[in-house]
Order: structure tokens, then C-alpha cells, then sequence
């Protein structure tokens, strides 16, 4: 009873996602849409709550799940995530005839997985997790099923993390065998035995490196990532470029930290090195895009390579772990309202969201969304008073303190870089006015509401981070390198 | 008389206009309405940094009304503002120039979206006023950093035809420059003490207890010379503000060249100085030989302007070249007056771009070629003009005269190395003549000769803008009358800053 009572978040948001299924086949989609997003809104804080009224620690169901103040964090920004995404949904779905209820439980079952991959302490556990993440996002991304893009993004992305996942697969297979245990404390033991010389910890190192920085969008292995992201619905877009990016990371730096902590140490160049050459290649690409969903994706790819960096610099201690959980919180929140916020734009059946000539005088035409939508780019371009700032400021300092100071140049020019692009599309929303070719608004009260909250939120967090940086901190004890 | 003592009135400064933006977004539609809110925002601003100034005891080194309040708890980082000699005219400054351009704006200038250039005014105040108080880095960078959007937004909405080309220059090139500062400030933080004990507070951080090491300093001072280069500008970091001035609306124009500018000398005092003496010792003669560079190449290249801002963009160039020559200097006449300067030029090249401002307005002209005569048409105009323009040139009496005095003192009197000091000031001198040459042909191609037809029945000065500009006529001759008392003010607390940085520079010897 107490293993269950660990994982309740998890058995709620599973409960959520089948119950909101039953509500589809039993009531029918038509005449619950209306309510249904506050149904799954609902459910998700009781999960939230949940976590919190029955608040556990240490290893259940024999070790193969930990629960920790890691995992509190990650349950938090999962339901979170999950929760705006719910919010901002409702109009595009409607318009483009997505089935809503399909979308809010695939949603919510690739959530499940995400919390189940931050609770992993077991290869097979982190597995799972994955996948059950995973598979519902392929889904996602192939959604509008009229549309032939968002067939194509659905396929790609398919293809692509099937073929991640296997090199994945393929990795822990290695580490069972160094080790003869899928545990993380049995791998670690096995591994600082091993050391670095040995080619079978190498080639199992590569293996899981290169499988989880497919799932993470890191440059070289992010080629399924801008046809994904610009193919996809506009709300499973938002949804995939930050929950699944998020669980890559708690992956990443679970099993990196805990599970091959011994090497860690030496293998923190490589990741310096991919973190500097996903940033840049993501941001020169985007700095090209006139469609502005393709631009953000990456973008997105960029924000992989910040946030990789702090992932380097994990052997400064705990403010690098904290610096990568506030990171990924942050840009959560501001990646899922920029992508959102191309979402009132009526594109009549497709998912090809807005170029950059169509978004010309938003700022008359709908003078909330265009402030809300500019709040996000300047939070995603790092300039103060926005937690997007603060993010990259608690960034910088374990790079620096790891010893990394090109790194960390890096970042700052990265980020001059990414201003351009971020700024242009400022530009053609406040500069520039409307012309005859703008595509019509969707009419969405609630999609406003939500973005203007999550507006107010980066701001506030901005000024008022550390309640939420202190949280990061205390989560990132468990990850520390030991 | 008792004037009111009001408390926390730094933070009270700070907050104003963030108040005023509330009841300016209720009625951002109406633009009669917002322009009363703005005007009486900055107004109580102004009048609440004049209470501020009274305040001020003349006389002291060190920083008054500080307050201090723990911001980040998990850093230990501070809310920290106090104001000094050094900066307590910036913000009375700023104040008032935010005030006359809200003034000036609202007189019709600005014809579209009135109450969203009103808001962006009064967050551009706070990031200005918030730049001068600020005494902890992480505090000013927010603040410096709080400036470049709304500023980013008035030259590309309300600006000229080439404004969007010029605002996105004006952005990427700050930001290149302040995202390598903050990459200098978290180094800073690191280097400051063992884990839970760093601060990024500027009175702990130069109370003697931090010592940063001589490498360590080079690069810290190049980060964040960098950023105060290209925001002063600094040859050759300049490129960016003649478009930006030239493309933004007049209101724009004199907040950029009278505080954006001041931002970046004054965190070269504040800052860059007292925190990396060494690192200033290695980068000084470079800034030195850039600065006189400055003010030689600003003065020749605005003699061949053909438009009338740009000419007075380009004067900026050399006038911030004094600026810089006066810190770097390393002694208390040139470091007073290179705040002088400062001050000064706030004033006076404020008053400037107001005049040609006007005049735009009514002429629709800014080539000099086009103009001319309008000495008979506008006697008002042609009065005030005249003065600050004898003022931007350096005619003893006016401000421009005593703070580039000072600066060409201490430059001569300091013994730098290889190439003293007199060879430096001769040179510097040198271009003080050229801003007599090409401000005076400006004047007289402008002023004199034969009146247009088209210009004949245009009116001259109205009320509001003989308001707007009589305040900063009474600082130009006060300034250069009496400039005793403000060096009084300034003097000890630059003399603390420059021993600031001996006593560092002392730690290594």
C-alpha cells in the first residue's frame, strides 16, 4: 500500500486520462467539450495535491522507483506543463476539428510517462517511462489526421524515436551487461570498477548519450525535430517541445549522476561540446525562418543546448542541478506560451502556424495576445525582469564555476544571437501594420486568459524567483554527483 | 523653509512611475487622458528626486540613503539602492529630461498609439532612474538591462523611416555588450567568497575583504568595458548611434543621448574602476588612445553632416570621448570632470535634439542644405538654439566649458606612460576647436542667409515648448556660472572611488 501511495501523483493522472476517455465514449466528445478541459484542468491539480498531502521518500516497489525531492520537482513542472496545455487547447482543437478528447487523454498519458521517468532508478523503470511518454506524443504530433503534414511530423517523429529508442535499448543492454543488474547503484558500482578505459563502458555511454540526446534534440541528433514540432497541431507542438525535453533531461540527469556518476566527470566535455554546437546550430537555423512555429522549433533546439551546458557543469555540486531544473521550468512555461501563442491564428485545416508577413500588426488586431506573445520571446531571449533571465543567469554561474568559461561565453553570445530572431518577430507584430493578406483570429477568451496568466507568471517569477530556485535546489541533492 | 523628509525615498523613486503605469493602462485608448497620467507621473517624479536632492548632505564620500533588503535569499543577492555625489544629479537629471520629453510628446507630437509610447516612457524611467541607484551588480544589470526594451520599441514604432533597421541595430548591439557583462558579473559572484558567502554587493565586494586576481581583473574589466563601451559609445562601438538617433522620434532621441549614454560612463566609475583597478590599468592606455581617437573623429565627421541630427549624434561621439578621457585619467579634476561632462551634455545635447526636433516639426526638413534663414522668422527659437549650441561647443560661461575644462586639466597634470599626459590634452584640445567649427557653420548655414518662402509664416516657439526648454537654458548658464557648488558634490565622492581603486591596486604591491 505504501508503494502505492508513492506513486499516487502517477495513478491519478493515469485515472484522469482513462476517465476522460470513458467521458468521450459515454457522453460523447460534441456535448462535453465544453467542460472537458476543465475536467483534465481539475484532475491535475488533484494529482498536484495529492503529491502533497501524501508526501513520501526512499525506494518503493523493490527499488525500482525513488521518490524524492527530484521527483517532486518534475511532478510539479509535468502537471504543470500538462496543465497549460490543457488550457490553451480547447479553440485550436475545435477549429481544426482534432478530436479534443483524444488529444487532452494522449496528453495526459504521455505526462504519466514523463513522471515515471523522473521516478526511474531502474533502467527497465526509465525505459518504460520513456516510452509511455514517448508513444503518446507520436500520436499527438500525427493528430490532424486531414492534414498531410502533421501525418508527415507524426511518422518522422515515429520513425525517428523508434530508431533513438533501440540505440537506447541497445545501451542499457551494454550497462546489464557490464554490470549484471539494471539497478542504477549496481550499475554505478560495476562502472567505477570498469572506468573510462574499458570500450564496453564507452560504447554503452555512447549508446545511452546519443539515445537520450535524440529524445532531448541535440545537435547532430535533432534532424526529426523541425518538420516534428512544424508539423504537428500547433497545442501538440507546445506540448512536445517542452514536456518530452524536460523527462529527456531528468533522464539524462538521473541516470548520468546517480547510475554512471563515477565517470561522469570525464565524460562532462562531451556534453560541453555537444551543448555548444547544439546552441549555435540551433540558433544560426532559426535565425533563417520566416515561418515562425519553424523558427521556434529551433529555437527550441537552441534552449537544448543552454540547458545541456548546465548538464556539463554538473560537477560544480548542487547549483548546476538546480541550474538545469529552473531551466527547463522555466523555459517550459515560456516555450509552451510561444507556441500557443501561434495559436490564433486561423489556418484553415493546416498546421503550418504563421510566417513571420502574417503576424504584421497583431498588436492592433489583438493587443493582449501580442503582448503576451512578445513577453514570451523576451523571456526566451533572456532579457530582465523575466524568469527566462534569471534561468540564464543561473546558468551561467556552475559553467563558470566548472571551469567552463568558453562555455559560457558561448551562451552570451548565443543568446546576442538568438535576440535577433526572437526581436524580429516583435518587429512585424508592433512595426509593421496589417495588411489584406493577415489570416483571420480565432475568437479564444480562454486561450488569452491562459496566456496572459502565464505571462504574469514569467514576470513574476522574474522579480520573485526563489521560492521556486530553492525548490530546484533541494531537488537537485539527489542528483549530485557522489 | 522645512522641506519633507521622505523615507526610502530611492525605492519611492524606483516605484512612481511603475504606479503611474497602472492608471495608464486602465486608460491606454484615450489619449488625452494618458498624456495627463504620464505628465503627472513624471512630474511628481521630478519634484520627489528634487526632495531627494535636498536631502543630500553636500560633503560626504560615501553612499547616503542606502537601503538594503535581501532579494534572492539562495544567493545572497540584495535589493540594494544609495546614491553618492557621483550619481545624484544623473537621477535628478533623469528626471528631468523624462519629464520635458513627456512634456514635449504630449503636445502633439506623437499622433499614434499615445498611451502605449507613454507607457513605454515611464518604464523606461524606471530602468533609468534604477540604473543610478542600483548598488548591487545583479540589481543594475536587471535595471540596465530594463532599458533596452521600451527604448527598443520607441524608435521602432514612433521612429523615422529607417526605424526598424536602427532600433534592431541599437538592440543586438547593446545586448552583445551586456550578456558578456553578465558572464563578467557571475564571475564576479564566484570569485567573491566560498559558497554562501558570495555577494555581488558593491560596498561589500570593494570594503577590502575581495581580491580578485591580476588575470582575473583584465578579463572581469574587458566584460564589462565592453558593454559601457558600446552603450557610451566608445570608437569603435559608435556605429549604432547615429541611426538610432537619427530614426528616433525627438522624445526618443533625448532620453538616449542625455541618460542611455550616462548609463555607460557611469558604470565605468561606479563599476569598472573601483572593482578591477588592474584590470583598468592594463586596458587603459587603449581606452585612452580610443577616447582621444573620439573626439577628434566625432568632431571631423560631424563638420561634413549633412543632416542636422546626425551632426549632433556624431558631436555626442566626441563629447562621450572627453567622458572617457577624464575617468581614465585616473585623477580627481578629470574624474570630476568627466561627471560634469556628463551632466553637461545630458543638458545640452538634450536641448539640442529638442531644438531640432522642433524645428522638424515645423519645416519637415532636417537636411541642412534645406534650410537656412530661420533666424528672422523665429527670434525665440533662434535665442535658446543659439545658447546651446555656444554651450555644446564650450564657451566659457555656458556648462559645455567647465566640465571639458576639468577633463583637459587632468589630462595634462597625469603622467601616463609612455606618452604623457600634455601630449594626450593637446591633442584633446584640438578637437574642442573643431566643435566650435562645425557647430557654428551649422548655425550659421541653419539660422542665417535667406528665409525659404516656405518657411516664412511658420510660428515660432510655443508655450509648451518654451517650457520645456527653459529649464534646461537655466542649468546651462547656472552650470557654467556657478559650477562650484556641483563640484563640491561630486568631488569627495569620486575621490572615493579613485581611492577605492588605490587601496586594490595597493593589495598587489
Amino acid at each position: 500500500m505504501t508503494d502505492v501511495l508513492a506513486v499516487l501523483p502517477e495513478i491519478v493522472v493515469a485515472a484522469l486520462a482513462a476517465l476522460i476517455l470513458g467521458i468521450d465514449a459515454t457522453v460523447g466528445e460534441e456535448r462535453a467539450a465544453r467542460w472537458l478541459p476543465w475536467v483534465a484542468a481539475a484532475g491535475l491539480v488533484g494529482a498536484l495535491a495529492s503529491g502533497v498531502y501524501y508526501p513520501a521518500s526512499g525506494l518503493f516497489f523493490r527499488g525500482f522507483v525513488e521518490v524524492d525531492a527530484f521527483t517532486a520537482f518534475f511532478r510539479f513542472v509535468f502537471i504543470v506543463l500538462a496543465l497549460f496545455t490543457v488550457l490553451v487547447a480547447p479553440s485550436y482543437l475545435t477549429r481544426q476539428h482534432v478530436p479534443r478528447a483524444e488529444f487532452y487523454a494522449t496528453v495526459l498519458f504521455s505526462t504519466v510517462g514523463a513522471m515515471t521517468v523522473a521516478l526511474s532508478t531502474d533502467l527497465i523503470t526509465l525505459f518504460v517511462g520513456l516510452e509511455l511518454m514517448s508513444i503518446p506524443v507520436y500520436v499527438l504530433a500525427g493528430l490532424q489526421r486531414r492534414d498531410e503534414y502533421s501525418n508527415e511530423a507524426g511518422l518522422k517523429y515515429f520513425l525517428l524515436g523508434a530508431f533513438s529508442s533501440a540505440i537506447l535499448v541497445y545501451g542499457f543492454a551494454w550497462l546489464f551487461g557490464i554490470a549484471g543488474s539494471t539497478e542504477y547503484s549496481r550499475i554505478a558500482e560495476a562502472v567505477a570498477q570498469e572506468g573510462l578505459g574499458s570500450p564496453a563502458v564507452i560504447v554503452a555511454l555512447s549508446l545511452v548519450t546519443v539515445g537520450l540526446g535524440f529524445k532531448a534534440a541535440v545537435v547532430p541528433f535533432h534532424q526529426w525535430t523541425p518538420d516534428a514540432y512544424d508539423g504537428a497541431p500547433t497545442p501538440s507542438t507546445a506540448f512536445m517541445s517542452v514536456a518530452p525535453k524536460a523527462a529527456a533531461f531528468a533522464a539524462i540527469l538521473r541516470l548520468m549522476s546517480t547510475g554512471l556518476g563515477p565517470l561522469h566527470v570525464d565524460w562532462v566535455l562531451v556534453f560541453a561540446i555537444l551543448a555548444a554546437v547544439t546552441m549555435t546550430g540551433g540558433n544560426v537555423v532559426a535565425l533563417v525562418q520566416t515561418n515562425v512555429k519553424r523558427m521556434l522549433a529551433y529555437s527550441s533546439i537552441a534552449h537544448t543546448g543552454y540547458i545541456l551546458a548546465g548538464v556539463a557543469a554538473i560537477a560544480s555540486g548542487a547549483s548546476a542541478g538546480a541550474a538545469v531544473l529552473f531551466y527547463l521550468f522555466a523555459y517550459g512555461i515560456m516555450n509552451l506560451g510561444a507556441f500557443a501563442s501561434l495559436m490564433y491564428f486561423d489556418t484553415g485545416g493546416t498546421t503550418r502556424g504563421a510566417t513571420l508577413d502574417e503576424l504584421n500588426g497583431l498588436w492592433s488586431r489583438h493587443a493582449v495576445g501580442a503582448v503576451a506573445f512578445t513577453v514570451f520571446l523576451v523571456n526566451l531571449a533572456g532579457i530582465p525582469p523575466t524568469v527566462g533571465f534569471l534561468a540564464k543567469f543561473f546558468l551561467i554561474q556552475p559553467v563558470l564555476d566548472a571551469g567552463f568559461a568558453w562555455l559560457a561565453v558561448a551562451i552570451a553570445l548565443n543568446a546576442a544571437l538568438a535576440a535577433f530572431y526572437y526581436l524580429r518577430v516583435v518587429v512585424h507584430m508592433f512595426m509593421y501594420d496589417a495588411d489584406a493578406k493577415a489570416p483571420r483570429l480565432l475568437p479564444s477568451r480562454l486561450l488569452t486568459a491562459s496566456l496572459a496568466v502565464m505571462a504574469v507568471v514569467t514576470i513574476v517569477l522574474g522579480v520573485l524567483p526563489d521560492a521556486i530556485y530553492a525548490f530546484a535546489l533541494d531537488a537537485a541533492v539527489p542528483v549530485l554527483v557522489r | 523653509m522645512n522641506l519633507p523628509v521622505i523615507d526610502n525615498v530611492l525605492t519611492v523613486l524606483v516605484v512612481i512611475p511603475l504606479v503611474g503605469l497602472i492608471p495608464l493602462l486602465v486608460v491606454i485608448r484615450d489619449a488625452r487622458a494618458a498624456k495627463q497620467v504620464a505628465l503627472v507621473t513624471t512630474f511628481v517624479e521630478l519634484v520627489v528626486s528634487l526632495l531627494m536632492l535636498a536631502q543630500f548632505r553636500v560633503g560626504e564620500a560615501g553612499f547616503q540613503m542606502v537601503e538594503s533588503v535581501m532579494w534572492l535569499p539562495s544567493l545572497g543577492i540584495r535589493y540594494e539602492v544609495g546614491i553618492d555625489g557621483i550619481s545624484v544629479f544623473l537621477v535628478v537629471l533623469t528626471t528631468l529630461l523624462t519629464f520635458i520629453s513627456v512634456l514635449y510628446s504630449s503636445a502633439g507630437v506623437i499622433k499614434h498609439r499615445v498611451g502605449e509610447f507613454m507607457a513605454a516612457f515611464l518604464l523606461l524611467e524606471v530602468g533609468m532612474v534604477g540604473v543610478f541607484l542600483a548598488l548591487d551588480l545583479f540589481l543594475f544589470y536587471v535595471f540596465f538591462e530594463l532599458m533596452l526594451v521600451p527604448m527598443y520599441l520607441i524608435i521602432g514604432i514612433w521612429g523615422g523611416t529607417r526605424r526598424i533597421y536602427a532600433t534592431m541595430k541599437f538592440v543586438l548591439f547593446t545586448l552583445a555588450g551586456s550578456l558578456l557583462m553578465l558572464v563578467a558579473i557571475v564571475a564576479v559572484y564566484l570569485a567573491s567568497g566560498e559558497p554562501g558567502q558570495r555577494t555581488l554587493s558593491f560596498q561589500e565586494l570593494v570594503s577590502g575583504g575581495v581580491r580578485f586576481d591580476p588575470t582575473f581583473q583584465v578579463l572581469a574589466f574587458l566584460g564589462f568595458a565592453l558593454a559601457f563601451a558600446i552603450k557610451l559609445p566608445m570608437v569603435p562601438f559608435h556605429t549604432w548611434l547615429p541611426d538610432a538617433h537619427v530614426e528616433a522620434p525627438t522624445a526618443g532621441s533625448i532620453v538616449l543621448a542625455g541618460i542611455l549614454l550616462k548609463a555607460g560612463g557611469y558604470g565605468l566609475i561606479r563599476f569598472a574602476l573601483p572593482l578591477f583597478p588592474l584590470g583598468a590599468q592594463a586596458w587603459l592606455p587603449i581606452i585612452v588612445v580610443l577616447s582621444v581617437i573620439a573626439i577628434i573623429y566625432g568632431a571631423a565627421v560631424s563638420t561634413v553632416q549633412k543632416d542636422l541630427k546626425k551632426l549632433v549624434a556624431y558631436s555626442s561621439v566626441a563629447h562621450m570621448g572627453f567622458v572617457t578621457l577624464g575617468i581614465f585619467v585616473l585623477n580627481v579634476q578629470g574624474g570630476v570632470g568627466a561627471v560634469l561632462q556628463m551632466i553637461n551634455h545630458g543638458v545640452v545635447t538634450g536641448a539640442l535634439f529638442l531644438f531640432v526636433g522642433i524645428q522638424y516639426e515645423k519645416t519637415h526638413r532636417r537636411l541642412i542644405a534645406d534650410l537656412g534663414g530661420l533666424a528672422n522668422r523665429w527670434p525665440l527659437y533662434t535665442t535658446f538654439f543659439g545658447v546651446f549650441v555656444l554651450a555644446s561647443l564650450g564657451l566659457p560661461g555656458l556648462n559645455g566649458f567647465v566640465g571639458e575644462f576639468l577633463v583637459l586639466l587632468g589630462t595634462f597634470a597625469s603622467d601616463m606612460r609612455p606618452i604623457g599626459g600634455p601630449v594626450w590634452g593637446a591633442i584633446a584640445a584640438v578637437g574642442v576647436i573643431l566643435a566650435a567649427v562645425y557647430l557654428l557653420w551649422m548655425f550659421q548655414r541653419v539660422m542665417y542667409g535667406t528665409a525659404r518662402e516656405a518657411y516664412r509664416d511658420l510660428p515660432d516657439l510655443s508655450p509648451v515648448e518654451v517650457a520645456a526648454a527653459l529649464p534646461l537654458l537655466v542649468l546651462t548658464v547656472v552650470l557654467g556660472v556657478f559650477p562650484q557648488p556641483f563640484i563640491d558634490v561630486i568631488e569627495p565622492s569620486l575621490a572615493r572611488m579613485l581611492d577605492l581603486a588605490d587601496a586594490a591596486l595597493a593589495l598587489y604591491r
